[in-house]
């Protein structure tokens, strides 16, 4: 067996523990933020791991090149697809009003929205008066 | 509670009437027909290694005609029904930064691939249908991420006109060679691409075909999503 073979069984081990953390996480986190978090993280790097792995081990076992190029292809475009779309659903869950986990501390987006709400509220206010 | 409890049990004497039906059915034994002549004479007879392909464009293309209709129909019938006279974007939020970079950054690559899937119908897994929709999904990106696009409406629909008339001209053209509509002149009357059966220049009319087709459903989807995404303008 080629290294390459070895080191492709080694990716593939390791993605699929990665997506085992991803699911556990899903179950684990108490709110949707938080399960965000943890399911895309662990789940784009364990199919990073899990289809470059494959293609590594296609090759190791004599297949042609072409496997390594389509997976990496492919491992690029959801390295950067998951985190796009994972923002866009946190970001629509947000503006929902989907509540944090009450054991959350810290919410400075919404302190950014209640100023900005604010200074557009006084710049209303100043132009009824000038007007 | 007693018409969903009615439903579940139609619902379970019609599933044990298809489980009986099928059970009839031997599964992973060799009962191919027309299946075996298609596997033992698409090379010879198409130039495609892609024998689903073969079998949708060459030796069905009636059928890839009548879906190709059924589509154009849909999106017309989309049109007509949600047709008003003055129509805008409506949309209320933009997007975040990420996601419109990220779809600026992504739109190219979906329209590439969606090219490579329908250029490739004879060669790999997918087609004209997978590829056009794939090409619609980039534009649905665009609407999705950004307040104002609007797709290049002239020159869509003219495409969308162009490409299914050049689909039935490639038939008429068989029929006026060959005899029967959809004729494969390319491959059976020119010779073209004899010996380069498994690459690129092959498979006689079928990547052509799949790149009218691909072209046709990509833009009539992308109708769809544009009718579909618009409110009326009240004045």
């Amino acid at each position: 067996m080629s290294v390459l073979a070895i080191i492709g069984e080694v990716l593939v081990l390791i993605g699929t523990f990665f997506y085992f953390l991803s699911a556990l996480g899903l179950i684990r986190m108490p709110d949707v933020y938080n399960r965000m978090q943890t399911s895309t993280k662990s789940a784009t790097l364990g199919s990073l791991g899990v289809i470059v792995g494959t293609g590594l081990w296609a090759v190791g076992k004599g297949y042609s090149p072409a496997w390594i190029v389509q997976t990496v292809a492919v491992a690029g475009f959801l390295l950067l697809t998951n985190p796009i779309s994972a923002h866009a659903l946190i970001r629509a869950a947000y503006k929902r009003g989907i509540p944090l986990w009450h054991g959350s501390v810290v919410d400075k987006y919404a302190e950014h929205l209640a100023s900005k709400a604010q200074v557009e509220e006084a710049s209303e206010t100043s132009e009824e008066v000038s007007e | 509670m007693l018409k969903r409890g009615l439903a579940i049990i139609t619902l379970l004497i019609i599933g044990y009437w298809l489980a009986q039906g099928l059970a009839g059915v031997p599964f992973g034994q060799d009962k191919m027909l027309v299946g075996q002549y298609y596997l033992n004479h698409v090379k010879e007879q198409t130039g495609a290694v892609n024998a689903v392909t073969a079998v949708v464009v060459n030796y069905r293309g009636f059928d890839t005609l009548g879906e190709v209709t059924v589509l154009f129909i849909a999106s017309t019938g989309v049109g007509a029904l949600l047709w008003e006279r003055k129509k805008r974007r409506t949309a209320k939020t933009e997007g975040s930064i990420v996601l419109t970079t990220g779809t600026r950054l992504l739109v190219p690559f979906v329209i590439l691939f969606g090219a490579y899937i329908f250029i490739h119908g004879h060669l790999t897994p997918g087609g004209g249908f997978p590829g056009g929709a794939t090409i619609a999904t980039a534009f649905l990106l665009m609407y999705m991420a950004f307040t104002v696009y609007e797709i290049p409406h002239k020159a869509f629909e003219k495409t969308e006109g162009l490409v299914g008339m050049s689909y039935v001209i490639v038939g008429l053209i068989g029929l006026a060679i060959g005899g029967y509509f959809l004729f494969d002149w390319i491959w059976q009357t020119w010779g073209w691409g004899h010996d380069n059966i498994g690459r690129l220049f092959s498979g006689g009319f079928i990547p052509i075909i799949y790149t009218i087709i691909g072209l046709k459903v990509g833009t009539e989807l992308s109708g769809i999503i544009d009718n579909m995404l618009k409110e009326e303008v009240s004045e």
